[in-house]
């Protein structure tokens, strides 16, 4: 008579191999993410309180665990940024009878756009700041 | 005196076990000699109440999957002398797949899942015998020829924690074997094969941990396979999406 065993999958599988913590790694990246989030939130609504709320709300960014969080934050997103476009050759294949463009040329676009869209975005904060009136 | 090295291999008797456990072999050492081997060598001469599961002994039939070490492989292409330096190699039957009896795993799930994916080539109009084979260019062929070498191991599975998690989803190598076909110049199928990438248990079942690539023995790559099957079901929801505000209904 048959009676086969059931093997259940164990809550610390992902501690089990490096290629698996890795991989939850690069998922924990959005537990960073979430509390800048949450921050961000957090002084929106402290501007719709007004300014006196807004620039103490500024001031709290200063705090040693904020900047903390900031750093991590942005370890965080380069991290996921940089494993993810590693990745995109391996999803994105352009191979048509018409257009043939190689994985390597592929992942390079990938990392250019990521560069200038970083730093437009930054270009565009200072350049925002100076007409605020270098604030 | 031989040298000889400590096989910690996973036993499992229905008839009188209620769960597995370990017994340890000492197995004379060779340069070559597999995992395989030493289980051979074991059964022949130690132990003929141990089972497992071999054939071809080179790569392609796909029956000796194995954890060794805690990681799938292929017994006939694992080697103890990889080995050498570790107290002893423990070999046990294959992750996420019921255990039938000591390395001998029960993977009539993941077979019942490559049939889902109507792995064949799908035509709107079959041609007659008489007008021969549908043509192809070798360059046609390459674009599936990697996702076209799976041996059905089931290593993949055995790696993929959604599996293990999930044994509906279809995984790893079924939906690379979709993916196969979808790409094949000769198959007209896809849009019949859409509802499988689409479904729950489908595609996006998947979140890319990529272990069923690493321990993929013939590089099949089935990670990229899921994923540019993520990328066709986008495209496929974009469609439908398109012709349902024009007034066209589902696609």
């Amino acid at each position: 008579m048959r009676k086969p065993y059931i093997q259940r999958q164990r809550a610390d599988w992902w501690l089990r191999n490096p290629g698996y913590r890795r991989y939850m790694l690069r998922e924990a990246t959005a537990l960073p993410l979430f509390l800048y989030t949450l921050l961000l939130m957090s002084g929106l609504y402290q501007f719709t309180r007004g300014e006196a709320a807004f620039l103490a709300w500024l001031e709290l960014l200063r705090s040693p665990w904020l900047l903390a969080l900031h750093a991590l934050a942005l370890a965080a997103a380069l991290f996921h940024a940089v494993t993810w476009i590693a990745l995109v050759p391996k999803i994105l294949v352009i191979d048509t009878d018409r257009l043939r463009v190689s994985p390597e040329t592929i992942k390079r676009a990938h990392q250019a756009g990521a560069v200038i869209c970083n730093i437009g975005l930054l270009l565009l904060a200072v350049l925002l700041l100076g007409t605020a009136g270098g604030h | 005196m031989t040298e000889t090295v400590t096989v910690r291999v996973q036993r499992y008797r229905p008839e009188e076990d209620t769960a597995p456990w370990e017994q340890s072999f000492e197995v004379p050492y060779s340069e070559d000699l597999s995992v395989l081997d030493a289980l051979n060598q074991i059964k022949d001469q130690q132990d003929p109440t141990l089972s497992h599961r071999w054939s071809c002994r080179m790569a392609i039939c796909g029956s000796c999957g194995v954890m060794v070490n805690d990681e799938p492989k292929l017994s006939c292409k694992t080697f103890l002398r990889d080995y050498r330096g570790q107290e002893a190699v423990t070999v046990r039957a294959l992750d996420n797949f019921p255990i039938e009896r000591d390395l001998v795993s029960d993977i009539s799930g993941f077979i019942d899942h490559l049939e889902t994916v109507q792995p064949w080539l799908i035509r709107e109009q079959e041609n007659a015998v008489s007008e021969g084979a549908y043509p192809q260019t070798p360059e046609q062929m390459q674009r599936y020829a990697s996702f076209s070498q799976c041996i059905n191991c089931g290593l993949c599975y055995a790696a993929c924690p959604q599996f293990g998690r999930d044994p509906a989803f279809l995984g790893p190598g079924a939906l690379a074997l979709a993916q196969r076909y979808n790409l094949d110049s000769r198959d007209q199928g896809a849009a019949q094969r859409m509802q499988w990438l689409n479904a729950e248990e489908g595609v996006w079942s998947c979140t890319f941990v990529g272990s069923c690539s690493e321990v993929c023995p013939k590089d099949v790559d089935p990670a990229a396979a899921i994923n540019r099957g993520k990328v066709a079901s986008d495209i496929n929801y974009a469609v439908n999406l398109f012709n349902i505000l024009r007034g066209k209904g589902d696609a």
